[in-house]
C-alpha cells in the first residue's frame, strides 16, 4: 500500500515513516510543505495520505486545505489529516463532499500504533475515520434533543463507535458483546433516528455523521 | 349652542373602546409576558396611549374631504386598528406609540403646508387649524414637540426591536448625553433649515411625507458615520437658522391680503402654458385692492395673507406677487411668519438658535475653543481618564493571563514530564531483571504522555485558540457556534482579517457570551451577527432565553466590557425580563485585505 506523509517537523515525520515501513507500507513520498504536498498526491496518486493540519509556508491550516484541494482535484482520494487540535469546523469541511475515505485524528493516537494503522487501511478503503473528540462534541451538543434522548446507553455507546469509524466487529470487540447484537443495536438506532439503514460499513459511518453534524 | 349628532360620534366611539378594551384586558389578565402588577400596568398604560394617539389620529383625519358616505367608517380605522392591536398583541403598543407619535409629528409639517396655503384640514392634535390667530400657530410647536417626544422614547424604549433601531445609530447610542444632544442636535436643525430655504418642497404635501423620512434618514446616516462632523454641521446650522431668524424680522415689511378671485376674468394665456394663470385682487397694506398674478398653486376661495419680504415690484395697479412664494405664511422653526407679531416671534427663536450655536462653537469646533484660549476639553480629560484605566487593566490581565499560564505548565505538563522521565528511568533499570514491570512502566509512561498533550492542547486553547489563528474571527465564531451546547445561528461578514488583537479579544467575549447564555439564560436557541462597516466592528450576541441579565450583576459581562475598553470598544446589554437578551459589542478597528492564498 503506498502512502504519502506530510509533515513539517523532521522527528514526526521520521517517526511516521518508520512507523508505516514497520507495517509494510510503501512511503512513496514524505514532503514537509503544503505546495510539495499537493504536488506529491497529484503525481503520485497514493492509497492513502497522511497529513498534518499546520504546515509551512504561512503554518496555519495549510495542510488541511492542500488535502481538500487535492480531493477536489481527484475524488475520493484517501487522506487523513494529523493534528494537535481537532476542530469540528474542520471535521465537517472533510467531510462536506460526502466521498468517504476520509480520517480526522489527533497526533497522539499514534501512540497506540495498532489502532492509528487500523484507521490508516480503513481511510485507504474508502471508510471514515473520526477523532473520539469530534464525536464527543458532536453528541454532547446534541445530548438534548429528542431523538438522541430515546436512544438507550448501549446504542449510545454503539452510535459513538460506529461515528469514529469502526466496524460492526470492532465495535462487538470493544464491547465485549457479539456482533449479532451489534447490528441489533445499530438498526434500532437507525429507525430511532430516522435514518435509512445500510449493511455498507462507510455508508453507515457517513449517514451518522451528516446526521450528528446536521 | 346646540349640540349635533356627528359630534357625538367621535366621543362615544372612543368611550367604547376604552370599555371594551378594559373588560377584555381585565377578563384575560394581561398575557404570561407582561409579569407582575408593574409590567401589567406599564403595559396597560402603552395600550391607553396607543388609543388616545389613535382618537387624535381620527380627530385629524376626520376633517380630510373623504367621500360622504365612508367618512366616518374611514376614521374609525385607526381606532378599530388600535383596539385590534391592544387585544391581540398588547406589547406590540409600546413599539408603534413611539413611532407613530413620529409619524405624526412628521405630519403636522403637512398640516402646516395645508395652512399655509389656505387648504381644508382644520384639525392637528390639539389645534382647531381653521381658526384664526394662535391656534395656527400651534401646529409647527405641536409637530416639533410631538417628534421629540417620539424620538425621545425611541432612545430610551426597552423594546427589542427599537432598541436594534436604536443600536443602528452606531457610535451615538452610547456615547454621554452631552455628546448625544449635540450630536442628534442636527436632525432639529436640518428640519428647521429646509423648512425656511425650501418651504414649497418641505411643505409639498405628500412629498414632505416621502422626502422627510428620506432626509431623516440621510441625516442619521451622517450621525452615525461621522458623529463629530455631525455634531459640528449642527452647530454650524444652528448658527445660520439664529441669523436668518434675525434677518426675517429686519426684513419684515408687514403683509399683503390676497383675495383669489376665480370669477374674474383671465390674463391672456401663452400659447403652451401648463396652467393657466388665475387673477388675484390683492390689498396692500395701507390698503388699496390691486390685481396681481400669482400661480396658481395658490388658487382659492379664503382670504390668503402673503408675507411680503419685499416690497412688490412694478407700479400703477397691478403687482406681480410671483415672486411671493410663500403662501400665506413662512415656516421658520417652530413658527410659522404671517404678522408682525409671528415676525418678531421668529427674530427671538432666531436669538434663541444663535445663543445656543455660539454656546456649542467652542464644544465643537475645538478651533474656537483655542482661540478662546479656553479650559482643556473636558472631554479629552475624560478620555485621558478612560484611556489610563483601560491601559491598567490591560497591564493587570497580561500580568494575570502570564502568571496563571506559568503555574498551569507548572502544575501540569511539566510535572507530568518529571513523572514520564522518572517512569522512563525506572523501566531502564527494571529491563534485564523484569522486563514484564518495565513494559507496564513504559505504557504508563506513554499515558502519561497523553496526559501531558491533553493538558497542553487545553492550555494552548486558551491562550490562542487554533481557528482563530488558523483561519481568523470569523471561521473561529463559526467553530464557537459548533461547540456550544445552544444551537446557534451564524451570520458573519467579514471580508478580511482584523488586527490581532482585536481578533482574540472579540473571540474571547464571544466565547464568555455564549458560555453565560448556555449556563444561565435558559435558551435553545442563540444567534451571532458579526460585520464590519466603515472603521467598525459590530458583533451582536442574542439568546432567546429568559432575559434580565445585568452587567451590574454578574462579573462576566463586566470583564467583556473591561477588556474591550483596551481597544476603544463598548458593550451594550438589552435583556428585558422575558428575553430576548441581546448583548452588542463594538470595536473600532481597520480590517486588512483578505490574505491571498499561497498554494
Amino acid at each position: 500500500m503506498r502512502v504519502v506523509v506530510a509533515e513539517d517537523l523532521f522527528l514526526l515525520r521520521d517517526g511516521l515513516v518508520r512507523l508505516l515501513d514497520a507495517h509494510g507500507f510503501e512511503v512513496a513520498a514524505a514532503v514537509e510543505d503544503a505546495p510539495g504536498l499537493l504536488t506529491a498526491l497529484i503525481s503520485e496518486r497514493p492509497d492513502v495520505a497522511i497529513v498534518d493540519v499546520r504546515l509551512p509556508p504561512t503554518f496555519s491550516d495549510d495542510g488541511l486545505r492542500a488535502a481538500i484541494e487535492a480531493r477536489r482535484q481527484v475524488p475520493g482520494l484517501p487522506v487523513l489529516v494529523l493534528s494537535q487540535y481537532v476542530e469540528q469546523l474542520y471535521a465537517r469541511e472533510l467531510l462536506a463532499d460526502r466521498a468517504g475515505g476520509v480520517g480526522y485524528l489527533l497526533k497522539d493516537r499514534v501512540f497506540n500504533d495498532d489502532q492509528f494503522i487500523d484507521a490508516v487501511r480503513t481511510v485507504a478503503n474508502g471508510g471514515t475515520v473520526m477523532d473520539t473528540e469530534v464525536v464527543t462534541k458532536l453528541l454532547g451538543r446534541r445530548a438534548t434533543e429528542e431523538a438522541l434522548a430515546r436512544l438507550s446507553a448501549r446504542e449510545r455507546e454503539v452510535l459513538e463507535l460506529m461515528a469514529e469509524g469502526r466496524s460492526n466487529s470492532a465495535i462487538a470487540q470493544r464491547l465485549f458483546v457479539t456482533e449479532k447484537a451489534v447490528s441489533k443495536h445499530s438498526t434500532s438506532i437507525f429507525t430511532k433516528l430516522d435514518l435509512v439503514p445500510s449493511d455498507d460499513d462507510n455508508r453507515r459511518v457517513l449517514a451518522v455523521l451528516a446526521y450528528l453534524n446536521g | 349652542m346646540s349640540v349635533h349628532v356627528q359630534d357625538l360620534v367621535l366621543p362615544v366611539l372612543a368611550a367604547v373602546a376604552v370599555a371594551a378594551v378594559v373588560v377584555i384586558r381585565i377578563r384575560t389578565n394581561g398575557t404570561e409576558a407582561a409579569k407582575g402588577r408593574r409590567g401589567r400596568l406599564r403595559e396597560f398604560g402603552w395600550c391607553a396611549a396607543l388609543l388616545v394617539l389613535s382618537v387624535i389620529v381620527m380627530s385629524s383625519v376626520s376633517s380630510l374631504p373623504l367621500p360622504g358616505n365612508l367618512s366616518s367608517w374611514w376614521i374609525a380605522l385607526p381606532v378599530v386598528a388600535a383596539v385590534i392591536i391592544i387585544i391581540s398583541w398588547p406589547r406590540l403598543a409600546a413599539r408603534i406609540v413611539p413611532v407613530a407619535l413620529i409619524f405624526y409629528g412628521l405630519s403636522g409639517f403637512v398640516v402646516a403646508r395645508d395652512y399655509a396655503f389656505g387648504g381644508v384640514i382644520n384639525s392637528y392634535g390639539l389645534t382647531a387649524v381653521g381658526k384664526p390667530g394662535l391656534q395656527a400657530d400651534l401646529i409647527l410647536p405641536q409637530a416639533y414637540g410631538l417628534l421629540l417626544l417620539g424620538g425621545w422614547l425611541v432612545l430610551h424604549s426597552a423594546d427589542p426591536v427599537l432598541a436594534r433601531l436604536r443600536q443602528r445609530l452606531g457610535p451615538v447610542a452610547d456615547a454621554p448625553l452631552g455628546q448625544q444632544l449635540r450630536t442628534l442636535a442636527l436632525v432639529p436643525v436640518v428640519a428647521v433649515l429646509a423648512g425656511f430655504l425650501a418651504p414649497r418642497l418641505w411643505l409639498a404635501g405628500g412629498a414632505a411625507l416621502i422626502l422627510t423620512p428620506l432626509l431623516l434618514f440621510g441625516v442619521l446616516l451622517v450621525i452615525r458615520r461621522w458623529p463629530v462632523r455631525a455634531a459640528q454641521l449642527a452647530t454650524a446650522g444652528l448658527l445660520c437658522a439664529g441669523i436668518a431668524g434675525l434677518a426675517i424680522t429686519a426684513a419684515w415689511r408687514g403683509s399683503v391680503s390676497v383675495v383669489v378671485n376665480e370669477q374674474c376674468s383671465i390674463s391672456p394665456q401663452p400659447p403652451g402654458a401648463p396652467q393657466p394663470p388665475a387673477r388675484l385682487s390683492v390689498s396692500a397694506q395701507p390698503g388699496k385692492a390691486q390685481s396681481v398674478r400669482i400661480t396658481p398653486v395658490y388658487r382659492s376661495s379664503k382670504p390668503v395673507c402673503v408675507p411680503a419680504l419685499r416690497t412688490f415690484a412694478g407700479g400703477g395697479t397691478a403687482a406681480d406677487v410671483a415672486d411671493v412664494v410663500w403662501g400665506r405664511a413662512l415656516p421658520y422653526g417652530a413658527v410659522l411668519v404671517d404678522s408682525s407679531t409671528t415676525a418678531v416671534a421668529a427674530g427671538v427663536e432666531g436669538l434663541a438658535l444663535l445663543a445656543l450655536g455660539t454656546w456649542l462653537a467652542p464644544q465643537t469646533f475645538p478651533l474656537v475653543r483655542r482661540m478662546l484660549g479656553g479650559t482643556p476639553d473636558a472631554e479629552l480629560t475624560k478620555r485621558v481618564e478612560r484611556l489610563t484605566v483601560s491601559r491598567a487593566v490591560a497591564v493587570d490581565t497580561a500580568s494575570a493571563d502570564l502568571r496563571r499560564l506559568e503555574r498551569d505548565l507548572h502544575d501540569g505538563a511539566q510535572a507530568r514530564l518529571v513523572a514520564l522521565g522518572m517512569n522512563l528511568r525506572a523501566a531502564e533499570r527494571l529491563i534485564p531483571t523484569s522486563p514484564e514491570a518495565a513494559i507496564a512502566l513504559v505504557a504508563e509512561a506513554r499515558r502519561t504522555s497523553v496526559m501531558a498533550l491533553m493538558e497542553l492542547r487545553e492550555l494552548v486553547r486558551g491562550v490562542l485558540p487554533p481557528v482563530l489563528a488558523d483561519r481568523g474571527l470569523a471561521d473561529a465564531v463559526r467553530a464557537l457556534a459548533l461547540d456550544s451546547p445552544l444551537h446557534v445561528e451564524t451570520d458573519v461578514d467579514l471580508p478580511g482579517r482584523l488586527p490581532a488583537p482585536v481578533e482574540t479579544a472579540c473571540y474571547f467575549a464571544v466565547a464568555e457570551l455564549l458560555t453565560n447564555a448556555a449556563k444561565h439564560s435558559g435558551a435553545r436557541d442563540a444567534r451571532i451577527s458579526v460585520w464590519h462597516s466603515g472603521r467598525l466592528l459590530r458583533i451582536e450576541v442574542t439568546d432567546f432565553g429568559l432575559g434580565g441579565a445585568d452587567p451590574a450583576k454578574g462579573s462576566g459581562l463586566a470583564g467583556v466590557e473591561r477588556r474591550l475598553a483596551t481597544f476603544d470598544g463598548i458593550l451594550a446589554v438589552s435583556s428585558p425580563i422575558g428575553g430576548p437578551t441581546m448583548v452588542v459589542m463594538e470595536v473600532p478597528c481597520v480590517l486588512s485585505s483578505p490574505k491571498t492564498s499561497s498554494s
